[in-house]
Formats: C-alpha cells, sequence, structure tokens
C-alpha cells in the first residue's frame, strides 16, 4: 500500500504471523474419579493449540492450511483475523483480515434480503456502500425470490452461497475461509470459485483451511501443514498437500510407523522461519521479503 | 515434542531461516485501541448496533400466534397480575392515594433495569458466535444488548401509561408527564453502563451471575419498587443510604411526574445524571480494558 508499485509488488507481504503461541487451560478430569467440592480444584492442562508459529504471506498468494482435526487450523486463522490475541507474539496485516463466517451474524427467522444489510453491517460497511454491494451480493448468491423469505426456511446450498456471497462483498484484502464453518463447499463451486479467483487478482490473499488436500491442490498456490500447533512443512502447494495426503493415507491405514516417518522426515527437513523486522528506508533495493539460510 | 522448533536445543546447528520483512503498510492485529480510537471504531458499528438490536427484538416473538403484539401483550398481562392482586383482592393502599399506580410504576421501571443487568449477564456467551466471527470492537455485543432491552421498554412504557390511565384509581395525563422520557433517557444510560460492567465481570467469572442474581432481590427491597421506603424504614441512616440508590432515584421522579405532578426538586435530577453519567463511564472503561479477552474458549 504504502510501498511503491513495482517489480517486487507481488512480494508486498500481506500478512505477518510473528512467532505466534496459543495456550488453553482446561480442566482435566483423568485419573482419581473422586469427587471434588470445586470444579476448579482438579488438575488442569494446558494444551498448545500454536507453538511459535511464523509466517509471512505476501500480496496474491492463496495458502491452504492443512493438518488433522485439533492441529490448530481454525486457531491460527481466527489469530489472522484479530479474534484472538495469541498468549505470545503477534500478527501484523494490511487491512482488516475477513474470516468467511457470517452465518454468526445472521438470523434465520430474517428474510435473506435483511440478512444481507446485517451481514454487511457486521463487516462494517457503510449505508451507503450496501446499498451499492446488494445487488452483486445478490446476483452472486444466485437465489433468486428466495431473498425475501426467512433464511431458516433456505436449504442448506443455499445459505451457504447467500454467505459466501455476503463475505465475498466485503472487497477485504485478506479472506479467510475455514471449511469448518460450511461456507467452504459453496466457496469451491462454480460462481464462487471464480469470485475468489477474483479477490486474488485484486493483489489479495486468501487463507484457506481443509482437511482435504485435494482441495488444497486444486485451488492453492501454497500450502502450510500445522502438526500439533506448529508448521512442519510449507511451500507449493502441490507438494505439500501430496506428503500431507500420504501422511494422511498411512493414518487411515493404521501404518502408523509409516507415518511417523513421513513426520519425522518432515521435522528433519523443515527449517522454521524467524521474522526480522527490516527498519524502514534503508536498503529499498533489497527484495521486500530475502530469505537467508544462515 | 517438537525440538525442531527451538534453535537452542540443536546447538550444532542453525535451525533457523531468518526472514527480513519491511512491515511498511501493515499494522498489529487482534490488539486494543487507545480509547479514543476505540470510540470511532465503535462509532463506524453504529448502524449494525442498531440494525441488530431492531431485528433481534422484533423477530423474537416470530414462533407465537400473536407475534410481536406480544410486545405490547406480556407488559399489559403483567400489569393486571399485579392490578388484580393487590388492587382488586387485597384492595390494598399502604396509605396511598394511587396504590395500583404506585406498584405499576415500580414493577415497571425496575423490570427495565433488571432486565438489562440479565442481559449483561449473558452478553459475552450469548454473542459467542458474533465475537469469534467478526473482529469489531467487543462493546459492540453489550450495547446491541442494551439496546435492545430500551427498544423492548417503549411498548412496555406506553402500556404502563395506559394502565395508569385506565385502571382505578386513575391518573390522568398532566404537563408533568412530558418529563417522564427524560428520566428514561437517564435510565437507558444508566442500565447501559450496567450491562458493559456486568458484561465483562461475568465473562472472567462466571460464578458472579449468582451473587447478581441476589443483588437484584435486594435491589427489588431496597428501591421501594413494592413500598414506600419512608414508611417501613425507620433507621434514619439507612432511609439516607436508600434513597442515594439510583433505581429508587428513577422510580421515585417517575411517581412524582406521574402520579403527583410534581417537577422534582433538581438535587434529585442532578443525582440521577451523575449515576447515569458514572455508570456509563466506569461501565465502558471497565469493557473496555478487558478487550483482548473475550470470546475465547
Amino acid at each position: 500500500m504504502t510501498e511503491p508499485a513495482g517489480p517486487r509488488d507481488a512480494l508486498r507481504p500481506t500478512v505477518v504471523v510473528d512467532s505466534v503461541s496459543v495456550n488453553y487451560v482446561v480442566r482435566s478430569e483423568s485419573g482419581h474419579r473422586r469427587r471434588r467440592l470445586f470444579a476448579g480444584s482438579g488438575s488442569t492442562e494446558v494444551i498448545h493449540a500454536l507453538q511459535k508459529v511464523s509466517l509471512v504471506v505476501n500480496a496474491g498468494e492463496v495458502v491452504g492450511i492443512v493438518g488433522q482435526n485439533g492441529s490448530g487450523k481454525s486457531t491460527l486463522l481466527r489469530i489472522i483475523a484479530g479474534l484472538e490475541t495469541p498468549a505470545s507474539g503477534q500478527v501484523y496485516a494490511v487491512g482488516s483480515p475477513i474470516l468467511l463466517g457470517v452465518n454468526a451474524a445472521l438470523i434465520p427467522e430474517l428474510s435473506g434480503r435483511d440478512n444481507v444489510t446485517l451481514g454487511l453491517l457486521a463487516m462494517g460497511m457503510s449505508r451507503a456502500e450496501i446499498a451499492e454491494a446488494t445487488p452483486d451480493v445478490l446476483s452472486l448468491a444466485g437465489i433468486g425470490r428466495a431473498i425475501n423469505r426467512p433464511m431458516k426456511t433456505y436449504s442448506s446450498g443455499m445459505g451457504a452461497r447467500l454467505r459466501f456471497a455476503i463475505a465475498a462483498a466485503a472487497h477485504p484484502e485478506i479472506l479467510l475461509i475455514d471449511e469448518a464453518l460450511g461456507t467452504g463447499d459453496a466457496a469451491s463451486k462454480g460462481r464462487s470459485a471464480e469470485r475468489i479467483e477474483q479477490l486474488r487478482e485484486h493483489a489479495g490473499t486468501v487463507f484457506l483451511v481443509s482437511h482435504a488436500a485435494q482441495t488444497i491442490e486444486e485451488s492453492c498456490s501454497r500450502a502450510v501443514w500445522l502438526h500439533d500447533g506448529a508448521i512442519i512443512d510449507d511451500g507449493p502447494a502441490p507438494d505439500v498437500a501430496r506428503t500431507y495426503r500420504w501422511w494422511a493415507w498411512c493414518v487411515a491405514k493404521g501404518e502408523h510407523a509409516r507415518a511417523e516417518q513421513v513426520l519425522a522426515d518432515r521435522r528433519a527437513a523443515w527449517v522454521p522461519v524467524q521474522v526480522v523486522s527490516r527498519p524502514e528506508r534503508r536498503d529499498r533495493s533489497a527484495a521486500i521479503v530475502r530469505r537467508e539460510r544462515s | 515434542m517438537s525440538t525442531w522448533d527451538s534453535p537452542t536445543d540443536e546447538p550444532t546447528r542453525e535451525r533457523v531461516r531468518r526472514t527480513q520483512v519491511s512491515l511498511a503498510g501493515l499494522h498489529p492485529v487482534g490488539r486494543r485501541l487507545p480509547l479514543g480510537a476505540y470510540l470511532r471504531e465503535l462509532a463506524r458499528y453504529r448502524a449494525f448496533i442498531a440494525f441488530e438490536a431492531r431485528s433481534r427484538l422484533l423477530t423474537a416473538n416470530r414462533g407465537m400466534i400473536l407475534g410481536n403484539a406480544w410486545l405490547v401483550g406480556r407488559p399489559l398481562i403483567d400489569g393486571a397480575t399485579y392490578f388484580l392482586f393487590f388492587g382488586v383482592i387485597l384492595q390494598a393502599s399502604r396509605g396511598m392515594a394511587n396504590y395500583p399506580g404506585f406498584l405499576i410504576i415500580g414493577v415497571f421501571l425496575f423490570a427495565f433495569t433488571a432486565s438489562s443487568m440479565r442481559a449483561g449477564l449473558g452478553a459475552m456467551t450469548g454473542g459467542r458466535n458474533l465475537l469469534r466471527a467478526f473482529a469489531f470492537p467487543r462493546a459492540v455485543v453489550p450495547l446491541s444488548m442494551a439496546l435492545r432491552e430500551t427498544l423492548n421498554q417503549i411498548p412496555a412504557l406506553v402500556s404502563m401509561a395506559v394502565m395508569l390511565i385506565v385502571l382505578p384509581p386513575h391518573a390522568l395525563p398532566r404537563w408533568s408527564w412530558l418529563l417522564v422520557p427524560g428520566v428514561v433517557v437517564l435510565a437507558t444510560l444508566f442500565n447501559s453502563g450496567l450491562v458493559l460492567f456486568l458484561a465483562r465481570l461475568t465473562s472472567h467469572v462466571p460464578d458472579l451471575s449468582v451473587v447478581i442474581g441476589m443483588i437484584t432481590r435486594l435491589l427489588v427491597y431496597g428501591s421501594g419498587v413494592m413500598f414506600s421506603l419512608d414508611r417501613f424504614i425507620t433507621h434514619p441512616q439507612w432511609l439516607a443510604v436508600l434513597t442515594l440508590n439510583p433505581v429508587y432515584v428513577i422510580l421515585d421522579l417517575a411517581r412524582q411526574l406521574l402520579l403527583d405532578g410534581i417537577i422534582p426538586p433538581v438535587h434529585q435530577w442532578a443525582l440521577l445524571g451523575v449515576w447515569a453519567v458514572g455508570s456509563l463511564v466506569v461501565g465502558f472503561v471497565y469493557f473496555w480494558a478487558g478487550e483482548e479477552g473475550y470470546g475465547r474458549d
């Protein structure tokens, strides 16, 4: 934004995740079955949802995040969206990242049209911007006259299309999509897929969380593999997705020794990133992001 | 566990890739804004607060056959119940010319504060989905709750006025009634501060909601909802303390205006004004200070 446009514009960082850790303290009931007077007096367990995760993402990248359940994918997305504050570390971003999850603001008893207004207001759009954006949202959602019916009467497909259309209308510079939020299926099809492509071309950055390595391979340029809250691979989407798929296949087939071997190989090869803030107005000719192995 | 994420674990090999990044044009995400910037950001969401509060209120009765007629119907039934019991069955007067009117004003205006307190208790858990989807200032959620409660009061206050006129002994409209909206505005400011304060308090310590329920009950007795304080409390110090209580002042101002046709003394208005502004400022700053902790697991 403030950097001059030029041949290196493609390497303009839009999201910088700097050594982010997230911990959840949960009460554990394992061990003695003794009754306790106070729920809080039981043993507590700290879950390291993210451990010193660092990541630099540039304009125009579509980053897929893969990993098994509980590996921290959704947590990472919420941290990037600014919905949670990490225990340590910091995320820097251009503009306001938007998490594709407007369903949270929508009211099932309200008509589709009123829900469009509500969803757009929730993303911070003004009344004037909403009046301008609404026709586009309606045509992208493509649910015709049903737009005046309460949203709870919609089929799940119609609902998903409307939610996606609302989120995409904000023209976010950074769009975060979590398939677990039930909007991903719509996002990967037809008009919606075109729209993601459009968003990306607008120098946007897209993050996509999915269990399905196939989806990541097809729609992303880069993929990050999270395992137990830490990054263990980061690179071109096909490479990362293939390794992840091989590992997931081994796990599914019960070949745990092989799966462990895949993880061990990945960890041995993986070199974590350390973000170093480059002082501004110094050496402008240097690459915006320079990676060096020291 | 992961040994590879820490360079110190393997002293023989440098296990980290240093990436130089220019943070020009980027800003920190998920950090609490300073108070002034927070207020400006909050102002951007005022249309959302209004639309959300109105939509949730108007759709709350969708399942009912009579629909939104219940916005008026519920308070009417409430008031009629009290009138039936105290006015018709007990024929209580408690030494007052219009005891049913006294009671109806007490019950209705107390309900405004009590329901605001309940809204504050559940605000952050009820709004959890919103908090997990949007990065707006967190005060949007309790403020929308406070506005919904206020909008809910408008039909209730209109039915209160209708009942005062219709039910014997009739209290007929006078010029002093025109000042009642002033009391309602001050009560709204006071209650909104209460919602913000309780929203943060119970989001960190949910157990406190039990204590708050007890405080609400104490307030019923300590604010003269059902009886006149000076008739039953003979201890002068206690009486002095209780007449400073904001809920008592709200009820007393409304009763003077509606039943007695008296313009209340300036010191009572000033007292409620101090409570209203104080509650809003304290509630807001307290809520804002906890901004980074809401909506977590």
